[in-house]
């Protein structure tokens, strides 16, 4: 499904991707983990289509497309979805009718006939049931004056309308108490089916508990330092990064 | 020949009638047009406009129906106006309209002194005692004319103690000839009355208006205006309101949405007397390709208006390199125990906001459309005739090439 080979990225002068290579599946969950400043959250960014970073080598593909040369919106088209560290606050725009604007474009950009209002409706409540969302949710504006937990619902209750392919997460646990948490694990592990795969960028292992990966990749200084199954993240939480990281830094010489 | 030199001319073959209107007429010739060194016309210029040639007070064409159809907004009871006269006043239980004479008008300026001397319409409304109008009353100012036209309008409303109503103004020029209007508007609240008046100016690049709306207000009256600005090759909008009255609220909503050379003024000043009072004022503007818009809003508290609550904020929206907007807020505060806040902000779309669109598969160009509705909604949301509230959204929509209904 995706593929990243010997990506690398950065911001002007500052490099802060050095060469990622990830392989996904359909149906697998990948943990992402790796200490502030690995390159977690630039990771996301560039394959979501943030114009903030610059590519200077590398290649991402999705389905053999070559993803690094489309748009967001038709990355989204294709089945991407990112999940915000820090949902933005659109004032002004209804959860209705921002779901309604993504869902309408999608469909037509991929040749299917329009959704009628009423099957809509319909959907949105099927998937607020999912996440535990309360009525007169859909009429506020797009996450304007959310608490923490609600921005971090929104994106999930987002990312159960639109479908798609690969989720990436990024630090969907932040922020959230454990009752949100275990809400929105739970809306996640929902949504898994064989066709879709989840990429989970996170700090912590506690996510984990509720999300079980098939592979824990530990990022640090733009690379992936170790791969390994979910007992890696165990260790992790235990041992901290220090000793993979610096086993690393002797490898690579920073 | 210029508007000055005609109206002068006009002057000449329409001697005023009575002082009142001699002694404005000639503070008028006195002052003249007002042009950039006066403060309050720093960034608007008459210049053009006054330069072409008008006939005063013309004559114009009849209209049709179907003509009166379509300018309408299709609201409830209509007065209507064709080329100055009245042509059409409804009959509505508890309201007299009638037309107004204009015997002792007030004036301050120039502008307001030219239409204090040879103002002939206009419409006089008056509300009565306990009355409440739920029919909201459209007011059609329409000019169909073989020449460029320059007209001028004298208006009153009187509300009576505790009634309201709702009135939607709407001026439109069914021709490609010119017309520029001067409107005035005295506006009286008495004790708990409740006005809504909503100015539509969706005008073509033929109509230019200055308009002057003026507003006092008695005690526990709630006034609220709302103003959009669609269009139009010149409009300045004087708009005050005087608190007289304790436990007063005044309300200005303002949004602006112009393209290519379009220019919109908007002058706001409220001058809070008493004490225990409220006014808001928020004035949202869109600005794209070579438009410019003014906005100067002034607050004055006096000593005696203790415990008043003022809030202004006026927010814009610049989508091209060669539009502009020139904001001003000023407070005058003389009172220690009030509240008053005021905000301008200039800028651009959100880019976060913007590409966390995107991300969930709406195009760029849908993206910053839909944004740019968003910023002006909240200012819309003020308009509490439902049926105004869906055709200025309709209207806005149009203007900024949106369609956004669920």
């Amino acid at each position: 499904m995706l593929k990243i080979e010997n990506l690398n990225a950065g911001v002007e002068e500052t490099k802060i991707l050095n060469g990622i290579n990830l392989t996904v599946k359909p149906g697998e969950v990948h943990a992402i983990m790796g200490p502030n400043g690995s390159g977690k959250s630039t990771l996301s960014s560039v394959i979501a289509g943030s114009d903030d970073y610059e590519v200077t080598s590398g290649s991402v593909s999705f389905y053999g497309d070559d993803l690094l040369s489309l748009d967001p919106d038709e990355r989204a088209h294709k089945g991407v979805f990112l999940s915000f560290q820090y949902p933005v606050e659109i004032p002004g725009i209804s959860v209705s009718n921002f779901i309604k604007a993504a869902i309408t474009e999608k469909r037509k950009k991929i040749g299917l006939k329009p959704i009628s209002a009423k099957e809509l409706l319909s959907k949105m409540r099927e998937k607020m049931a999912l996440l535990n969302i309360k009525p007169g949710y859909l009429s506020r504006n797009m996450n304007e004056g959310f608490s923490g937990g609600e921005k971090k619902r929104n994106e999930i209750f987002q990312m159960a309308m639109l479908e798609p392919k690969l989720s990436i997460l990024d630090e969907t646990d932040s922020g959230l108490d454990i009752d949100a948490l275990k809400t929105v694990a739970a809306g996640v592990n929902k949504l898994k089916n064989e066709e879709n795969a989840t990429i989970i960028i996170t700090h912590y292992q506690r996510l984990l508990d509720y999300i079980i990966p098939d592979f824990v990749h530990v990022l640090h200084n733009g690379r992936i330092i170790k791969s390994g199954g979910k007992e890696l993240a165990k260790e992790l939480e235990l041992n901290g990064y220090d000793w993979i990281t610096k086993e690393a830094d002797k490898k690579w010489g920073c | 020949m210029g508007l000055l030199e005609g109206i002068k001319k006009y002057s000449q073959e329409n001697p005023a009638i009575n002082t009142q209107n001699k002694e404005a007429f000639s503070m008028f010739l006195e002052l003249g047009f007002p042009t950039k060194n006066d403060e309050e016309w720093k960034y608007t210029s008459l210049k053009k406009i006054i330069s072409k040639e008008y006939k005063i007070e013309n004559k114009g064409e009849k209209i049709n129906e179907n003509e009166i159809t379509e300018s309408s907004l299709g609201l409830g009871e209509k007065i209507i106006f064709l080329n100055g006269e009245l042509l059409r006043n409804p009959e509505i239980s508890g309201v007299t309209v009638t037309k107004k004479t204009n015997n002792n008008p007030k004036y301050h300026d120039a502008i307001t002194a030219l239409n204090a001397a040879y103002a002939k319409n206009g419409y006089n409304i008056v509300v009565k005692k306990n009355t409440q109008i739920t029919e909201p009353l459209e007011i059609l100012f329409l000019t169909k004319n073989a020449s460029n036209n320059f007209i001028q309008y004298n208006n009153s409303i009187l509300l009576q103690e505790n009634s309201s109503i709702k009135i939607l103004e709407n001026i439109k020029n069914l021709t490609q000839n010119l017309c520029f209007t001067n409107t005035k508007t005295e506006i009286k609240i008495n004790n708990g009355g409740v006005l809504e008046l909503n100015k539509i100016q969706d005008y073509s690049d033929s109509q230019f208006l200055i308009d002057n709306t003026n507003i006092v207000q008695d005690s526990k009256s709630c006034s609220t205006i709302n103003t959009m600005l669609l269009g139009g090759a010149f409009t300045r909008n004087n708009l005050s309101f005087i608190q007289n009255g304790a436990h007063c609220e005044s309300n200005m909503n303002g949004i602006t949405v112009l393209n290519n050379n379009e220019f919109g003024d908007h002058h706001t000043y409220i001058d809070h007397k008493n004490e225990k009072c409220e006014s808001n004022e928020m004035y949202k503007g869109v600005y794209a390709g070579k438009s410019n818009g003014v906005f100067n809003g002034k607050i004055m508290v006096r000593p005696d208006a203790q415990k008043i609550n003022a809030f202004q904020a006026n927010n814009n929206l610049l989508l091209s390199d060669d539009c502009s907007i020139n904001s001003k807020p000023q407070l005058e505060i003389y009172a220690d125990d009030v509240k008053c806040s005021h905000g301008c902000t200039i800028g651009q779309l959100d880019e976060k906001a913007l590409f966390y669109m995107r991300t969930r598969g709406i195009s760029e160009k849908d993206a910053r459309q839909i944004l740019t509705f968003a910023f002006v909604a909240e200012a819309l949301e003020k308009i509490t005739v439902p049926s105004l509230y869906e055709k200025s959204k309709a209207l806005i929509e149009a203007k900024l090439n949106v369609s956004l209904s669920i």
